[in-house]
């Protein structure tokens, strides 16, 4: 069967500037991503990356972006994110760097993974946060996805079929 | 577990530090006997800096700081430091020496007492590596020092740093090797799993890269506490009993055989 493999790095915008992420859009991050490819591996990397490069989900709260491309060309992606430096929007440039949280072949895999990492997240805020309301709105929704989770995995015992679809 | 290496102080650094997941995180003071004498002074405790130190993302333990002492060494003379018997040097968790000739790179293989050996990235190396002292410091367990900042800030950085890089790694097949950060900012921190892919770049196989920041830093940091205390390491091992039907022995020859 003639499918094209693609991978799909998950990376979080990691930035001091909390004005950095009012400006996070697809086509910024989607330049900055191949600004930093041309300069670290040049012509050659720059158009082996962008044969099918996409930005597929993009969070601009929780600086969370989806980046796709090619399964035999994704290392030379993976390796000239650190060198991203800034991204540009408006003219604005606004200083952060790229974290690597998760590769995976398919969208879901990395859905998952998203999802345990948002937990912990949650419970990392919960820990550090400092008014009463804000602790009582994190301890809600804490309590909501755990309760989904249960739920969830009740269903699931049904339906394991499915997995089996995913190839890659 | 994996490791950083900050030259400056700065606390945001730290919490972007175990944001992104690093367990250690070392603090760098750099000695430079080009300039006039310089003292070699107590490092900062890391108590007096973080009132309280952040938890590492993904575990539940605080993050864990260690001292570091580098040394920028361009004349014979200046190894003598590591020599003398001042209280200072003990104090510190790790030494590193950063050689800038090929006579002090070749004593600082073979004969020196430090943990980690810097590479220069910020320019051409005026001395080719050779293999003859390479292997004796892989023997010795010294390790080789990569930074990869300057290569995130500057593009020619970046091209010295590459070719660094792959000259030391033809002539050592990829061991002893880590890589650590210079950063001065919160911003020029990279995640462990980034750095890694760095590693790919600079001709380490993926699993060198990912020992480079893994288990090689903490062999460096075990290999810093031995220097500090026992210069060695001693371990106990209960030998069995010969036979059980030794008799009633008087008891003081009976806890020799206890080792």
């Amino acid at each position: 069967m003639v499918r094209f493999k693609h991978r799909y790095l998950l990376c979080e915008i990691v930035s001091e500037d909390p004005r950095c992420r009012q400006c996070i859009d697809e086509r910024a991050v989607s330049a900055a991503a191949k600004d930093a490819v041309a300069r670290t591996h040049g012509d050659y990397g720059l158009a082996c990356c962008s044969i099918s490069f996409t930005v597929k989900y993009l969070n601009a709260y929780t600086g969370i972006v989806l980046l796709r491309c090619r399964k035999d060309f994704y290392r030379l992606l993976w390796s000239a994110l650190p060198f991203v430096t800034y991204l540009e929007n408006r003219n604005q440039r606004y200083s952060c760097f790229f974290n690597t949280l998760h590769v995976g072949g398919t969208i879901r895999t990395c859905q998952k993974f998203l999802v345990q990492y948002n937990r912990k997240q949650l419970l990392l805020l919960l820990h550090n946060c400092t008014s009463e309301e804000e602790r009582q709105s994190i301890q809600k929704s804490v309590l909501s996805c755990c309760l989904k989770e249960v739920e969830e995995e009740q269903s699931q015992s049904g339906d394991e079929e499915d997995d089996c679809a995913e190839t890659d | 577990m994996v490791f950083q290496s900050p030259f400056r102080l700065d606390p945001q650094t730290e919490t972007k530090c175990d944001w992104v997941g690093y367990s250690t995180v070392a603090i760098n003071h750099v000695i430079d006997f080009k300039e006039k004498k310089q003292e070699i002074v107590k490092p900062i405790s890391p108590s007096e800096l973080f009132p309280s130190l952040p938890i590492v993302q993904g575990k539940s333990k605080p993050i864990k700081i260690v001292t570091r002492l580098t040394l920028v060494v361009s004349d014979p003379s200046h190894c003598n430091v590591l020599r003398s018997t001042s209280t200072n040097i003990r104090l510190y968790d790790i030494i590193a020496v950063f050689p800038k000739t090929e006579k002090l790179f070749h004593v600082a293989c073979t004969n020196l007492d430090v943990d980690l050996i810097c590479i220069n990235v910020t320019e051409k190396l005026p001395f080719y590596f050779r293999r003859p002292p390479v292997n004796m410091a892989i023997d010795r367990g010294v390790y080789f020092e990569l930074l990869y900042t300057p290569a995130i800030k500057d593009s020619t950085m970046r091209r010295y740093t590459i070719s660094n890089a792959l000259s030391l790694m033809q002539i050592c097949k990829g061991k002893n090797i880590i890589i650590s950060s210079a950063a001065e900012r919160p911003l020029e921190l990279r995640g462990p799993y980034d750095v890694a892919n760095l590693g790919l770049l600079f001709g380490l196989s993926e699993s060198d890269a990912k020992a480079a920041i893994s288990t090689n830093c903490r062999a460096v940091l075990l290999h810093g506490e031995t220097r500090k205390t026992a210069f060695g390491v001693v371990y106990t091992k209960k030998t069995p009993r010969a036979s059980e039907e030794e008799g009633v022995l008087p008891v003081c020859k009976k806890a020799k055989t206890e080792v």
